[in-house]
């Protein structure tokens, strides 16, 4: 029962406010009511964020209690989490002491702990790109997926910068591969993501797809 | 109004009419054709295994918001997983879901409870999935592989709004051995996709999911409209290549400058 009553105002809400953004974008007029809903919006979104968050901590603590082989994991993170939260905190409470901005402890963490390990993980996406690139063969041999190999390999030898290791050949290929072909593929599923945005974002505001309350 | 907002509302006006015109057709039509897409073949087949040998499918929804560019990505991703739910209805354990963007994971769980609680899912009205793995693009890939390599999830669908960290979740599930069906908006997300993953969706096939599952008449006549629309650009394109070749473009130019 609940579900009728909520269904059919969730989704007058959603048109409206989609139909209104939309305009807005067309019509000058319509542009201050426009960045009032999205300004309304990104603050929604930003709450949404600690209900997000309350929400990863509870997915967390019960995973802890299952005592999985990944439990150790959630209880890192979930100390990870608290920590970072009483520093958050602490600089907030010196901020409004001070009087002025002080962030020092949190941006310590920030470059000397997040800084790090997302960098880390960049290298490590490098070497997975790579192991990708030369198993595509392995996993799916037809006309396509050499072809990607090929241009992969023509692409990265062309991209020399060592002097005596530049072959000036595979340079001017490389050029045309990423200036003609490449190009051309990349504004062709522009123009098909283009269309497929197009549709969607019309179909929910015609009401047929409303991913908000099922 | 601009010249842009003139051209935006033909584009939205001529869409609504080619979409509602072609549901009208497709109604009279017993059966609609639509081109094969191995990766919805591979859904349609991965729902039956799950709901025979009682397991569930993954699906991420990426880290795309609602107030971005990247925002069709994520709704694409919810579509999809409305339908594995209703697909998946006689199956014990329904879909889980995972996000890296808070508004994303907000209205996965609202989802998933809307369409359990119309299936008369129990259990998931309670304890919705949906769960916010990560904020930052690499923490969301690090937090979604324990779900990945939970062994209950026989096969992970990855759709949405996600950037190279996707190969996290690519190679993942080839190593857990379970089919990985994924695609996104992000052109060099796509060319990862394409050499990591068992069945990728490429371009606007990541649209398309309605149409492909059965969601109604309008998700197959945004299909056709697209088509339309696809050969109007592809003549304007040939159209304008020929103006430049024989001149016409000065031509026109010209008349606007005024001196002929």
């Amino acid at each position: 029962m609940n579900i009728k009553v909520k269904a059919p105002i969730s989704t007058a809400v959603a048109i409206g406010v989609g139909v209104i953004v939309l305009a807005g974008y067309f019509i000058p007029s319509m542009d201050s009511i426009r960045f009032i809903l999205l300004r309304t919006g990104l603050v929604l979104a930003a709450v949404a964020l600690l209900v997000g968050i309350i929400n990863l901590a509870t997915v967390h603590i019960k995973k802890i209690g299952k005592e999985s082989e990944n439990s150790g994991y959630s209880l890192i993170l979930l100390i990870s989490l608290l920590i970072t939260l009483i520093v958050g905190i602490t600089d907030m409470a010196q901020t409004y002491l001070v009087g002025r901005p002080n962030f020092q402890i949190t941006n310590w963490v920030f470059t000397n702990i997040q800084l790090p390990i997302e960098t880390s993980l960049l290298a490590v996406t490098t070497i997975s790109l790579t192991y990708a690139a030369a198993g595509i063969l392995r996993k799916r041999m037809n006309m396509f997926s050499i072809s990607f190999f090929f241009v992969v390999l023509l692409v990265l030898l062309g991209s020399f910068s060592i002097p005596s290791a530049t072959i000036p050949f595979l340079q001017v290929i490389r050029d045309w591969i990423l200036r003609v072909p490449a190009l051309g593929g990349a504004r062709g599923l522009l123009l098909g993501i283009a269309l497929g945005t197009i549709t969607t974002g019309i179909r929910v505001l015609l009401g047929t797809d409303r991913p908000y309350g099922g | 109004m601009s010249a842009t907002g003139f051209t935006g509302i033909v584009v939205v006006v001529l869409f609504v009419g080619l979409m509602i015109s072609f549901s009208i057709i497709n109604n009279n039509r017993k059966s609609i054709h639509v081109r094969p897409i191995a990766a919805y073949e591979k859904i349609k087949k991965e729902i039956n295994v799950s709901v025979e040998d009682g397991t569930q499918l993954h699906i991420s929804l990426g880290r795309g918001g609602i107030t971005g560019p990247e925002s069709a990505a994520g709704l694409a991703g919810l579509i999809l997983l409305k339908q594995v739910i209703d697909k998946s209805s006689m199956c014990d354990h329904p879909p889980v879901a995972s996000t890296g963007n808070a508004v994303l994971s907000i209205l996965a769980q609202d989802t998933i409870r809307g369409s359990s609680q119309a299936l008369n899912l129990a259990d998931q009205q309670k304890n919705p999935s949906g769960e916010l793995t990560g904020v930052t693009p690499f923490s969301y890939a690090v937090g979604t592989l324990t779900t990945i390599r939970d062994d209950n999830v026989s096969a992970n669908i990855h759709t949405g709004w996600f950037g190279n960290e996707i190969i996290w979740l690519t190679t993942a599930g080839e190593r857990q051995s379970s089919p990985t069906i994924a695609g996104t908006a992000q052109l060099p997300a796509q060319s990862v996709i394409y050499a990591s993953a068992s069945d990728p969706l490429i371009g606007e096939e990541l649209y398309a999911s309605g149409a492909y599952l059965g969601a109604g008449k309008l998700h197959k006549a945004s299909i056709s409209a697209q088509d339309v629309v696809r050969w109007i650009i592809v003549f304007l394109i040939l159209g304008s290549i020929l103006f430049n070749l024989f001149g016409f473009n000065t031509f026109i130019e010209d008349i606007l400058a005024g001196s002929l």
